[in-house]
């Protein structure tokens, strides 16, 4: 058994703005265990993403208790929460984010250099990778000569580079047109197949889908 | 992170908005090629000064006069050096030797019909003003009697060539009248002839009157000029001046103090360069302070510069944070830009600084041919260092209001920022 890759309990998360205040998350319990496929379903609006957020460390509860691969993230500092997003948790979004400067590689291995891995460590590492997801050739081209689906295979990749416990993706078809939503969904379902922990965000019922667990939220609660 | 992907990646920052970071960079460099023209200029004049006044002679001398301390020109209150101040004066801490100085009453060179003044002054061998300046012979030595070392035009007055006048018997009147320039006037008692013989010759440049002879010997013209013997002479009159060496240039101030803690007043060049340093002090200040104006334009210059990087970078940011940079990994990355600037300009600036001291240099020589004074802009190796670390550490404080910006900024409002 061991510990769950996320743990939470009561999770809440208040935005203020003026007088009113708007709870994106209104008390949150659930966990997600090692090596499952988890979707979140949910209208917008319904704090799928701001839990995601949430896990990831770019954001912080505002109350309840979040633990993930066992370590509480509210006893995390700046630092630690940024080693925390370098090496616990890696993260695909909607909109890609690769860095349009940067060779495919290098951007597949900025976590790791953040994390201080030499180059020629973290890069031999970003190709292993990128080759097990086929993108091998792409690796010493610009982000911008690569299409939509081939960006968010090295955005995948980049999230995993640091072997994080769980991989958490926000609309990672959002942008993608539905052949590469296809593919990159069955990327997640064979990583899941090689036991990496998959934890996404959709609102597409056909991507959840594939998702060995599926969860709904609406109004920042769980609804089933 | 490790420093090589910082600086690296930094570099690579600063490498994007070329255009931008060339004319940020442009603007210290010019800063600090100011900084390093004007601080070149005021030690090259400080030097010059400097140079001027050792070749006036020795830093380990200290010179005794029979005055009191603190007193000069019309007000001097006289004090009598004798014997026993001497010896006083030789168990000052530091000192190493001490000489003895007695100045004859004026007196002329009785040769050829044409008579030259000359202001006899009766020194002990190796005193510091019968060194290292002869044009022939030799200097005074233990044991000399009747014999002078004259200036070089003296020389020529007596022989057709400074070298020839070395061996020759002349007379030495002391005492009564003598002239000065066209004028006669009447001197101190009756005057004597002295037969001395010339031994050596030393350029005039250091006094085209004095006429070195030893000790005893001025003290018993004196005394003659005066009807005592040289005893009481040391007694009443005392000796004119005493040199003293010290052992160390370092410890000049002391033996200053102990001299004049005796009642006597002391004159040295060490001090004389110590008030010149303190004054060119005051000059560099001023002029590195102007630098100092034009780098400050060029700070704020980074600073906005870095600003603007920033707000470009926001996106850039968030991602990064978003993949695991910390708040300092953010933070290093804009110094590291900045300090990039910084660095750049500063060594552009030096060496811009350099050659316009050169080209002004070499101007001004042209234009006055004739004078040659030693180098105007004058840039150590200490300048250079200093003026680069100024320009690097400038950029840094000019960076570090952006950079903690950029590392407090929000990894998840960066990521929405369009």
């Amino acid at each position: 058994m061991g510990v769950p890759a996320v743990e939470m309990q009561g999770l809440e998360r208040v935005y203020r703005s003026g007088r009113s205040t708007v709870a994106a998350l209104a008390g949150v319990t659930m966990a997600v265990e090692r090596g499952e496929f988890v979707a979140v379903m949910g209208p917008s609006g319904s704090g799928k993403s701001t839990l995601l957020n949430i896990i990831a460390g770019l954001e912080r509860p505002s109350a309840g208790v979040l633990r993930v691969d066992g370590e509480d993230l509210a006893a995390l500092d700046e630092a630690a929460l940024a080693r925390h997003r370098a090496r616990r948790v890696g993260m695909v979004f909607q909109a890609f984010n690769l860095l349009p400067r940067y060779r495919v590689v290098e951007n597949v291995a900025l976590p790791l250099a953040f994390a201080g891995v030499e180059p020629a460590a973290r890069h031999a590492k970003a190709r292993a990778l990128l080759e097990r997801l086929g993108m091998a050739a792409r690796a010493e081209h610009r982000t911008n000569e690569l299409s939509g689906g081939e960006l968010q295979r090295a955005a995948v990749a980049r999230a995993l580079v640091a072997d994080p416990a769980i991989l958490l993706a926000d609309e990672p078809t959002g942008n993608l047109d539905s052949a590469s939503g296809a593919t990159l969904i069955g990327i997640f379902e064979e990583l899941n197949a090689h036991g990496q922990t998959v934890l996404l965000v959709t609102h597409d019922a056909q991507i959840a889908a594939h998702a060995g667990r599926i969860v709904r939220m609406r109004d920042g609660r769980i609804a089933e | 992170m490790r420093w090589a992907d910082l600086f690296a990646m930094s570099l690579g920052n600063y490498g994007r908005a070329r255009l931008r970071s060339v004319l940020t960079t442009a603007g210290v460099a010019i800063g600090t090629a100011l900084v390093v023209l004007l601080i070149a200029l005021a030690t090259g004049a400080e030097d010059n000064v400097r140079r001027s006044v050792f070749s006036i002679g020795d830093l380990r001398l200290v010179t005794v006069q029979p005055f009191q301390p603190g007193a000069n020109g019309l007000s001097a209150v006289p004090r009598t050096i004798t014997d026993e101040v001497v010896a006083q004066l030789r168990r000052i801490g530091h000192v190493e030797s001490v000489f003895r100085q007695f100045d004859a009453p004026l007196g002329t060179i009785v040769e050829g019909g044409d008579d030259a003044t000359i202001r006899p002054q009766g020194i002990e061998p190796n005193a510091p003003v019968d060194r290292g300046d002869l044009l022939a012979g030799r200097h005074l030595a233990l044991g000399d009697r009747a014999v002078a070392v004259v200036p070089g035009n003296i020389a020529r007055l007596i022989a057709p060539s400074v070298a020839s006048a070395i061996g020759r018997r002349v007379t030495m009147r002391i005492g009564g009248a003598v002239k000065l320039g066209s004028t006669r006037i009447g001197g101190s008692g009756t005057p004597r002839d002295y037969g001395i013989t010339v031994i050596g010759v030393f350029d005039e440049q250091a006094s085209g009157t004095s006429v070195r002879i030893p000790l005893d010997d001025a003290l018993a013209a004196g005394a003659d000029n005066r009807g005592l013997t040289p005893d009481t002479i040391k007694q009443s009159t005392g000796y004119s001046g005493i040199a003293i060496e010290a052992d160390d240039s370092t410890n000049v101030a002391d033996i200053v103090r102990g001299v004049q803690e005796l009642g006597f007043s002391s004159f040295s060049l060490k001090q004389v360069i110590e008030q010149i340093d303190q004054g060119f002090g005051v000059f560099r200040g001023i002029l590195a302070g102007i630098g100092g104006v034009a780098l400050l334009v060029a700070a704020i210059g980074i600073a906005n510069t870095m600003v603007m990087s920033v707000l470009e970078r926001t996106r850039e940011i968030g991602i990064m944070k978003a993949v695991g940079a910390s708040p300092r990994d953010i933070r290093a990355l804009f110094l590291a830009e900045a300090a990039y600037v910084g660095a750049f300009g500063g060594i552009v600036g030096v060496a811009l600084g350099i050659a316009g001291g050169q080209v002004i240099e070499r101007i001004i020589r042209n234009l006055n041919p004739r004078t040659n004074p030693g180098p105007i802009f004058v840039v150590g190796p200490d300048l250079i260092l200093a003026a680069f670390a100024l320009a690097v550490v400038v950029a840094l404080v000019a960076g570090f209001l952006p950079a903690r910006r950029a590392m407090r900024m929000s990894a998840l409002s960066a990521l929405r920022y369009e």
